[in-house]
């Protein structure tokens, strides 16, 4: 049996903009909702336990991580609760929950938390620099150095310990069993959905998201091996400089259609952008076009003498790798395909 | 005399002429004893066809004119206008019905369904020759009409039959007029307060020189019919002198000694002996409850107003005709049920608004603050099908879980209660503010405008929860505090629960528990026992009684902007009894003949409807038919042993020619 508590509404708003006194529950958004199914049907549900305060029922489910936001669901709520909104508000509140630093939640509930963190951050940047003496080279090793450790240490310390979580709310605690097999079966799925985001193919609206998504998420990834692994900065192979170059304009192309999307609001998904939505555009964004012109000062010989671009982009990269990677949208790159992996292993 | 009749078969565009010959029809009957004129129409009912008759009846001098078409259901009326309008008495027109008795059930045997119509039009031949030209009876109608029940729709019915210029007894029985509304505050759509609408209707009432009011009567007898009847009205005294002075009077409460339980607020206060209801209530004099008074005569000795030498008087009234309006009764809980008088959260909707009424700034209920309300939908209303539970054993009250069985004989919703408990509890949360509201509901039903306040109540957060009827809510004690818990049909049937400083059992309506007014006017009941009106749609508020109609919540469930509709139907069709002075009765009745009558009462056993009379007639007794009151239907007829009764238009002659004619 489970005890209504009407508080959880008022923590939930902090994610997101659902109207929680809208809802009437005739379920026209998991009629319309073409990623909904009579075995996992949504958003009419999620929005119920929602309203109800139903915590644990809401922990425990893959529901919101199922839905990819074309947004049908809110152009056709009669009441226009924003029954979309909620969805998202519930991945940034489920994101929360997986982080056992709890500093997920903390920087999707307060603006001034983030801009705090943000701010710390490009100061300590800015102090190594001048502890550095503002030696361009050293700098810059650190930071080639400083992005390696981070990705391992980041997916050490936090993600790694945050999907455990994930698996101990929707597997362990309720109690599935899920055969040893399964979790190696179920692996080709996780890869899948984790490079291809194909469940979105499953939405009603154009297909055009998912494609400039798709772009965006291999820009990424492409911009993360160059710089890293093929050490893009220090490159002399010019195979390796221009595919640096296209990553990178790759990215700030993307993201710029993605911030003007936010800007128009012409998509439900993209009316109500929440700083943390701002956020992970905008660093995205400046860190694939800063990239871009250190290379260009580098090619053109006159970063030595602006060696303030560089400290720019490692700010941004710093920030991004560990305040919005760890704690920020980032994270819906793993939770989304671990969803997908956990729902697969489950049901087979 | 020789009667000329005229003969119409109707082909009913192909209805009758596909399967009856009607050529053949009307060449059979065309030499028939008094037959001139014999003719077939396409379709008698139209307008062509009805003038063609009425220009052969004034032509011919028609004195009997037979239709041979469909049911007379259909179109008896339609051409006994047709000869009414051609100065030919109407009861001179005999419908054959030749479609739904022959065409239709005839279709597979086409000579066979011709030699019927044949059979049929010529007893109606029969029966023209001997009709006679009848007139309407009329009967003298008093003017006055009395109007039973002082809530707001007998005042409201009070008042228009007034303002109508027809003399009107408002009988209470209650000291107090305004009933139920005068008990509730603040109410949907307008925002009054039922003391303000009773206000009104009582201000515009009293100011009438053709209204009577009486407080504290009961009709005891009714005698008579439609246009006359006689009521016997028990007038049960305030003990109390008019112009009583304020002041001295609340001495005279203060030192009442006796206590008991306040009606008015549903006992969840007490009130003294002599009280009143509430400060400006009407009319303004209060009353000495006389079987609760132990007459210790304390009042008296502080109040001079106060006479106890007062008496119970009987008036005898004459009226035309008589508007019930008599209310209802709130659906009472049985102990145990959802925990009510079981556990001491647990209160009805009424005592709830009164409730909120009562309290200022907190709302406090036994003298806890109450914070989280639940709201336990349809009690009492929309029961199922099954064992009726009416009284739970002191073991079942000790128990820590109310009853859920919501099994009982009030099949239908009670529609005023979704509208009234969600306005209540807004009110609630407006009022005291902090309030958490939780309605255990069994799917909302505030229809029309009454959606504004369900939508009004979702915006300020209201929870909905829902179940179905074979699964109700569960009330019980744990840890020292009530919770309701339901299966939730709005998520997946999980179990959630509630834990409640309140338990608002959401009561709907049923019949007054006294309603003897009712059975002195024999009154039908329908199903749900509420009276009922002769046809839901297109006659709603008179009864098989003739003169006495029906209006506002003793028809049924009913919120106050539908009572007053009816109310003002209603008194509209009592006028319409009255209005001329007299009244116009269907002069088909039964007919004694006194020669013959030995009076045995067999005719007044059968008769259903209470029109026979024994009485004396030169020095003979004989049985006596009451015109107003017999309605033709003919059962007193094969009871009597010498045959003494006829039905007007139906005599044994006529039936018999009509037979013969059907054989030769």
């Amino acid at each position: 049996m489970t005890a209504i508590n009407t508080e959880f509404g008022k923590e939930l708003s902090k994610f997101g903009a659902f109207d929680f006194n809208a809802c009437y529950n005739c379920g026209t958004c998991t009629a319309v909702c073409s990623l909904s199914t009579e075995e996992d049907s949504f958003p009419r549900e999620m929005i119920r336990f929602s309203v109800l305060g139903l915590e644990d029922e809401i922990k425990c489910s893959l529901k919101p991580w199922l839905c990819y936001y074309c947004g049908e669901c809110t152009t056709h709520c009669p009441q226009t609760a924003e029954p979309g909104e909620l969805m998202m508000s519930l991945r940034r509140w489920l994101t929360s929950v997986y982080d056992w630093t709890g500093l997920s939640g903390l920087l999707y509930r307060s603006l001034p938390a983030t801009i705090t963190a943000m701010t710390l951050t490009a100061l300590a940047v800015i102090a190594y620099a001048f502890y550095s003496n503002l030696e361009l080279e050293k700098i810059m090793h650190t930071g080639h150095i400083f992005e390696m450790v981070a990705i391992a240490s980041v997916f050490a310390v936090i993600l790694l310990p945050n999907l455990i979580r994930m698996w101990y709310f929707i597997i362990l605690k309720p109690g599935i069993r899920v055969p040893f097999k399964n979790y190696a079966t179920g692996l080709l799925d996780l890869i899948v959905h984790m490079f291809t985001q194909k469940r979105t193919l499953g939405c009603d609206d154009s297909q055009v998201r998912w494609f400039e998504h798709l772009i965006l998420v291999f820009g990424y990834l492409g911009l993360l091996f160059t710089t890293i692994f093929l050490d893009w900065f220090s490159s002399e192979s010019t195979f390796i400089i221009v595919l640096g170059y296209v990553v990178s304009i790759i990215i700030f192309t993307v993201t710029v259609i993605f911030a003007s999307e936010r800007i128009s609001k012409k998509r439900e998904s993209t009316r109500k952008s929440q700083p943390s939505d701002w956020m992970f555009v905008a660093w995205l964004f400046m860190m694939g076009l800063s990239a871009f012109a250190v290379r260009l000062f580098i090619d053109l010989g006159i970063l030595q003498s602006n060696i303030w671009l560089y400290l720019a982009h490692m700010i941004i990269l710093v920030q991004w790798a560990l305040v919005i990677v760890p704690f920020g949208k980032w994270t819906h790159f793993l939770y989304r395909s671990f969803a997908m992996y956990f729902d697969a292993i489950r049901k087979d | 005399m020789n009667k000329k009749l005229g003969v119409y078969i109707c082909h009913c565009g192909g209805n009758i002429s596909d399967y009856v010959d009607v050529e053949k029809v009307r060449e059979a009957v065309r030499d028939e004893e008094g037959v001139c004129l014999a003719k077939t129409t396409m379709f008698a009912c139209s307008d062509a066809s009805q003038k063609e008759m009425i220009e052969d009846i004034r032509q011919n001098n028609l004195d009997g004119m037979v239709v041979a078409s469909c049911s007379p259901k259909l179109h008896l009326v339609t051409f006994r206008a047709v000869s009414e309008r051609a100065e030919l008495n109407k009861y001179n027109y005999v419908h054959a019905n030749i479609r739904e008795q022959v065409s239709w059930a005839h279709s597979d045997d086409k000579a066979g369904a011709t030699e019927k119509a044949i059979g049929i039009v010529k007893s109606a031949i029969a029966k023209v020759r001997l009709a006679e030209a009848l007139n309407p009876i009329k009967i003298h109608s008093e003017k006055a009409v009395a109007v039973i029940g002082g809530g707001v729709a007998g005042l409201r019915a009070a008042i228009e039959l007034s303002n109508m210029g027809s003399p009107v007894t408002l009988i209470e029985r209650e000291h107090f007029v305004g009933g139920r509304v005068s008990q509730w505050d603040v109410m949907f759509t307008t925002n009054q307060t039922g003391k303000e609408l009773v206000t009104r209707l009582y201000n515009d009432l009293i100011s009438r020189d053709n209204v009577t009011l009486l407080t504290g009567a009961e009709v005891i007898s009714n005698t008579g019919s439609i246009g006359d009847f006689t009521l016997k009205v028990k007038i049960t005294p305030r003990y109390i002198r008019a112009r009583c002075d304020e002041g001295y009077l609340q001495k005279a409460i203060d030192v009442c000694p006796v206590v008991v339980p306040d009606e008015f607020n549903f006992n969840i206060t007490n009130r003294k002996a002599i009280y009143h209801n509430f400060p400006s209530e009407y009319p303004q004099y209060p009353v000495i409850d006389i079987k609760n008074c132990t007459r210790c005569g304390e009042c008296e000795k502080v109040c001079g107003i106060i006479d106890f030498s007062q008496k119970e008087e009987i008036v005898e009234i004459r009226v035309g005709s008589v508007l019930m309006a008599t209310g209802f009764d709130p659906y009472t809980p049985y102990p145990g049920e959802f925990g009510y008088h079981q556990f001491e959260e647990v209160i009805t909707l009424p005592q709830f608004k009164r409730l909120t009424e009562l309290n200022y700034k907190k709302l406090i209920y036994k003298g806890k603050e109450i914070k989280n309300i639940a709201y336990i939908y349809c009690v009492g209303s929309r029961q199922i099908e099954g064992e009726v539970h009416t009284v739970a054993s002191a073991d079942d009250l000790s128990k820590d879980t109310g009853s859920n069985q919501i099994e009982g004989e009030n099949r239908y919703c009670s529609r005023y209660c979704c509208t009234s408990v969600i306005h209540t509890s807004i009110d609630a949360k407006r009022k005291f503010g902090n309030i958490s509201n939780f309605h255990f509901t069994r799917g909302i039903r505030t229809y029309g405008k009454q959606e504004l306040l369900y939508a009004e109540s979702l915006r300020l957060g209201d929870i909905y929860l829902q179940s179905y009827e074979n699964d109700p809510p569960l009330v019980y004690r744990e840890n020292g505090r009530t919770h309701v818990k339901i299966n939730d049909i709005l998520t997946g049937r999980r179990e959630i629960s509630v834990t409640a400083d309140l338990v608002v059992l959401v009561t709907g309506m049923v019949p007054r528990a006294d309603n003897s007014v009712a059975t002195l006017f024999k009154l039908p009941k329908g199903r749900d026992n509420f009276f009922n009106e002769i046809h839901m749609k297109l006659r709603p508020v008179e009864t098989v009684i003739d003169g006495i109609t029906i209006c506002g919540a003793c028809q049924g469930p009913k919120n106050i902007t539908e009572s007053m509709n009816s109310a003002l139907s209603a008194a509209t069709k009592t006028f319409s009894y009255v209005s001329k002075g007299e009244i116009e009765l269907e002069p088909i009745i039964a007919e004694v003949d006194k020669e013959l009558c030995k009076w045995c009462g067999e005719c007044q056993k059968a008769c259903p409807f209470d029109a026979v009379k024994m009485e004396t007639s030169e020095g003979k007794e004989i049985a006596v038919i009451n015109n107003s009151v017999c309605k033709g239907c003919g059962m007193c007829l094969p009871v009597c042993p010498v045959n003494a009764i006829d039905l007007i238009a139906f005599s044994d002659n006529e039936i018999e020619s009509m037979i013969n004619a059907l054989v030769s």
